[in-house]
């Protein structure tokens, strides 16, 4: 699955020390979201979609 | 920056006292664990009251020191609750296979030595690392 992460902590200025402390998780855990290497919990996915105001199907993206 | 759970004390927070909390229960049940060893010998000549004592100190801080662990771990957050589960299996399986063939090893007479079942303890921690490496490696 494919996610826009990187680039809407970038719009926003936010290191991922901040995201992760936003969303409660650890900062590995949002390094290995952004490189595509492990795709959140639905509950995860949820909680980033509030923080960043926007559809669930905004932010990831299926890849095929 | 908002936070999505405002209620939800921080992660952080939790994690740093579930690993103090982890590691005063583990050194005082490895503290209980060699006075039940050494003890009898050592300090009351086998006064079997004082060694019983001992044992029901050990398993007590044995059960205080697994759940601090399960508090641990269910303190994580869901990637490293994943990491933890990836070594375990690792480390369950290779146990599992290792010690089996260990204790065949003597009736088998390809060693003389008696096998130690102490020593899948090693095989397990080692093996439980080597896990967690690879696992933070996977994901980093």
């Amino acid at each position: 699955m494919k996610n826009r992460f990187k680039v809407l902590r970038a719009e926003r200025d936010w290191t991922q020390a901040d995201l992760a402390d936003a969303l409660n998780v650890s900062r590995q855990t949002i390094i290995a979201i952004e490189k595509g290497k492990y795709d959140p919990s639905l509950t995860l996915a949820f909680k980033a979609a509030k923080l960043f105001e926007l559809k669930i199907e905004d932010i990831f993206q299926s890849e095929d | 920056m908002n936070t999505v759970d405002t209620n939800e004390q921080s992660i952080k927070t939790k994690q740093n006292r579930n690993t103090k909390s982890l590691a005063l229960w583990t050194g005082l049940w490895m503290l209980s664990l060699a006075t039940a060893a050494f003890g009898p010998k050592f300090l009351w000549d086998y006064h079997s009251v004082i060694t019983i004592c001992t044992v029901i100190t050990n398993l007590v801080m044995g059960y205080k020191m697994i759940m601090a662990n399960k508090q641990h771990l269910q303190d994580l957050d869901e990637l490293q609750q994943r990491i933890h589960l990836e070594a375990m299996a690792l480390s369950l399986g290779v146990s599992m296979v290792a010690g089996a063939m260990f204790g065949l090893l003597e009736s088998i007479k390809l060693v003389s030595i008696t096998p130690n079942p102490s020593s899948i303890l090693f095989v397990m921690g080692i093996t439980y690392m080597i896990g967690m490496v690879l696992g933070t490696r996977k994901y980093g």
